[in-house]
């Protein structure tokens, strides 16, 4: 080292790398935004659980005292809560927003900061909703109809948490939503015309349009909710010009499209995960995606279904019905193609597929009922009843957990470079099904045979649902063990898990292409998109020059 | 739970239809797909994509079906929805035109108001054989009525009237519930229908008046004798 005169440039270094949790939490990139968003969802979906365990506990036993009545009415309004808006739909999001971008073979989103905004106003939303629990939670039920959800019968915070709470994530939904649709309508890879998009990344453009029309809706009558409570407003109030009926109206139709929202998420995830484990293409492929966009459409038109009981005029039900009756068509074609791609190809049976066929299982039997539901004079007999519930849990759950679980072990090599372990993954399904089928079907029986109503905090006995309950409970702990045993299965794969190849399971679309976990731009070099099969055109032409390579050095005269 | 009344006969009736189409429906989903992944288990896969005709006749089939589930769901619903008319062993003075009561909602338990201006609490009492039109409102938040063996489930909104007929077909008592999640005491909130005699109800609405009629008087009695502050 002789001190030579030679010019030195002089730098301070890279700045010092922050703390791994700061790069998460202040990244705009949307596999960071996505992750933090599907690993905050699963927090929630074990909170919800145990909301969930309670309120089956107060109900194994008719007249049970365990919780009081206001303690059942706020774990109630917490789960409806916490399980639709901070549970499936941002797990939908999160998912969406982390491989949607790389399906369509963008090197990032259209507007991340817009993103990561949406990220922490969900995340904002979550903090005020369990804030709650330091003054009063909502007492006002999944559903805060008005008028009960008024100033005048819950006069204490909880509902204005929870309209904030829901308000705060909403809009953070429309936000990542906007950003979602901008990016795939500008930095699709060269070739990824729409109609080879990807039918997750379809289902990821239905949702964000879904988004955009019902997540405003919410907006508003969570708006109007506010003005009532803390401004003296009437929108909700009888007599002064307002309607009760206006709340119910604008928060179906929300709560009807969520639910599409999350049966079109778990859908098209599945329709991801069939082809690949059934080692053929996609039967009716534009059926599908077709049938996706039907289901967004007319399923959130059918929001009267859930007002069948209240004065509205027969035109309305019977509109309601028959938008209900008409969802048979599509939800039949999409579960028609599914079977057909397992039946045509050769299955291997691994832990997505299982979870893919168990999602399809306990939609139909959800959806089976729904078709009993929307029949107008059978709602006017099972529509307020825990009959219901089932109904509407076996599709949620089928579609949220099962079709999200199935989406989560499919994805999890690409979002951490580690697998599920198989094993475990095998004892969480089964279990899940044993309990889903054992906490809901005695439900079927205690709602449509004895009329049980739904929300209550208590059961008589002498209504002759007791046994009814008692195994549903049974069932509820059945299930959540079965649940997580994955949510174990995900947080110790992380370190623990197999190392996964960057083409883990050899599926066709683009993010396959890239490393696992990916590199923050995503692609180093982006394909030249030929089909709807991108990466198997890549494998093909790997495949290809291998083989001409081969045959060249073969070809080589031997020295 | 049988059914008393001829609507509750209908929605008896399209239950089952509705719930053999459900049963049938996930029955044969859940064949097809354990059938799909029995079948060819490590076979090689083949590729093919599914036609547009068989997608088109796929379609077709289920529109089908959904039109047939709308058409028998119409027929049961009409019937359901029809006023039927007084029997022969119903209320004299209810033959051409239904009794109309009046059921308020209120947290939490319903007030019944009889034409002669007779009220109770909690349960009603109906004579039987005789058509029974009951006109729901609610003073604070949205309940619903809810005799599963004798009516259809209706809200009863502030605001609004809702209506719900029924004609009981024997006498009896029958159990109800409210139905919509209306805050604190929601799972308390019960009701009961007697079904008596045309006589029997007579003879009620009528002690029910004197009844309220003599506590009326008495209260009106003690303040004007002084006996009550």
């Amino acid at each position: 080292m002789s001190a030579s005169a030679r010019p030195e440039v002089v730098v301070d270094g890279f700045p010092r790398r922050r703390p791994r949790w700061i790069e998460v939490a202040t990244s705009a990139d949307h596999k960071d935004v996505g992750r933090v968003m599907i690993g905050a969802a699963l927090g929630f979906l074990f909170i919800a659980l145990v909301e969930f365990l309670l309120m089956r506990l107060q109900l194994a036993v008719p007249e049970n005292s365990l919780l009081t009545p206001v303690t059942f009415n706020r774990m109630l309004s917490l789960y409806g809560a916490t399980a639709i808006f901070l549970f499936a739909i941002p797990f939908a999001l999160g998912l969406f927003y982390y491989l949607a971008p790389l399906q369509i073979g963008a090197r990032g989103t259209a507007l991340p900061r817009l993103g990561q905004l949406g990220l922490w106003l969900y995340l904002a939303g979550a903090t005020v909703l369990y804030a709650g629990f330091l003054f009063t939670p909502s007492e006002a039920g999944v559903n805060p109809l008005a008028p009960l959800s008024e100033l005048a019968f819950l006069p204490n915070n909880g509902v204005d948490a929870w309209a904030a709470s829901c308000g705060l994530a909403t809009l953070g939904f429309v936000l990542i939503a906007v950003n979602l649709l901008a990016t795939m309508r500008r930095l699709r890879a060269p070739g990824m015309a729409w109609r080879r998009l990807p039918v997750f990344a379809w289902s990821a453009a239905i949702c964000s349009w879904l988004l955009l029309a019902i997540g405003p809706v919410m907006l508003a009558a969570i708006a109007m909710l506010l003005i009532d409570r803390n401004f003296d407003g009437i929108f909700f109030a009888d007599g002064s010009g307002g309607a009760p009926l206006l709340w119910a109206h604008l928060s179906w139709i929300f709560f009807t499209g969520a639910y599409m929202l999350i049966l079109i998420t778990a859908l098209g995830a599945i329709a991801e995960i069939v082809p690949v484990f059934a080692r053929r293409p996609l039967s009716g492929r534009g059926t599908v995606v077709g049938s996706l966009v039907a289901i967004a459409v007319i399923g959130t038109l059918a929001w009267m279904q859930n007002m069948l009981t209240a004065p509205i005029g027969i035109g309305w039900m019977y509109f309601a019905m028959i938008m209900s009756l008409a969802l048979i068509v599509p939800f039949g074609l999409i579960v028609f193609n599914l079977i057909a791609t397992i039946a045509g190809g050769a299955a291997r049976m691994r832990a997505p597929l299982l979870f893919a066929a168990g999602a399809i299982s306990m939609i139909s039997i959800g959806l089976g009922a729904e078709i009993e539901h929307s029949m107008v004079a059978v709602a006017w007999r099972l529509h307020n009843t825990v009959d219901a519930t089932a109904a509407t849990h076996f599709a949620l759950i089928g579609g949220g957990v099962f079709g999200g679980f199935a989406a989560l072990h499919y994805w999890y090599p690409k979002l951490t470079g580690r697998t599920m372990g198989e094993t475990l993954a095998r004892a969480s399904f089964w279990t899940m099904v044993a309990g889903t089928l054992l906490t809901f079907v005695p439900l079927f029986m205690a709602g449509g045979d004895h009329g049980q109503v739904v929300d209550a905090y208590k059961f008589f006995s002498g209504t002759g649902v007791s046994t009814e309950n008692l195994i549903a409970t049974i069932g509820a702990f059945v299930l959540a063990t079965g649940i997580l045993l994955t949510l174990v299965n995900a947080i110790a794969s992380r370190t623990g898990g197999a190392r996964a190849g960057h083409d883990h399971w050899g599926g066709d679309s683009l993010e396959w292409f890239t490393l696992s976990p990916p590199e923050p731009h995503n692609f180093d070099v982006l394909p030249d998109v030929r089909s709807d099969r991108p990466m198997r055109d890549i494998r093909e032409a790997i495949a290809h020059s291998t083989r001409r390579a081969e045959q060249a050095r073969e070809a080589q005269p031997v020295a | 739970m049988a059914p008393h009344s001829p609507g509750t006969d209908q929605i008896d009736t399209l239950l089952w239809i509705g719930f053999f189409i459900a049963a049938i429906v996930i029955v044969a989903v859940n064949g097809a797909l354990i059938y799909a992944l029995r079948r060819n288990r490590g076979a090689a896969p083949r590729e093919m994509r599914g036609g547009r005709r068989i997608q088109l006749r796929v379609g077709g089939a289920l529109a089908a079906f959904a039109a047939a589930v709308l058409v028998v769901s119409l027929i049961y619903t009409d019937k359901a929805r029809e006023t039927p008319a007084s029997g022969a062993a119903g209320l004299a003075s209810a033959k051409s035109t239904p009794l109309q009561i009046s059921a308020t909602g209120q947290q939490w338990l319903w007030r019944y108001d009889y034409p002669n201006e007779a009220f109770s609490y909690y349960k009603l009492v109906v004579p039987v054989d005789t058509t029974v039109e009951l006109d729901l409102v609610s003073t604070d938040v949205i309940h619903t009525w809810d005799v599963p063996q004798l009516a259809p489930q209706r809200d009863a909104v502030p605001g609004k009237t809702n209506h719900v007929v029924f004609r009981a077909d024997e006498e009896g008592d029958y159990r109800g519930q409210s139905a919509t999640f209306s805050g604190q005491a929601y799972a308390a909130m019960r009701t009961e229908v007697e079904v008596v005699s045309p006589q029997a109800y007579k003879a009620f609405v009528a002690r029910q008046k004197a009844d309220i009629q003599a506590a009326q008087d008495r209260v009106v009695g003690l303040i004007e004798n002084g006996e009550v502050p």
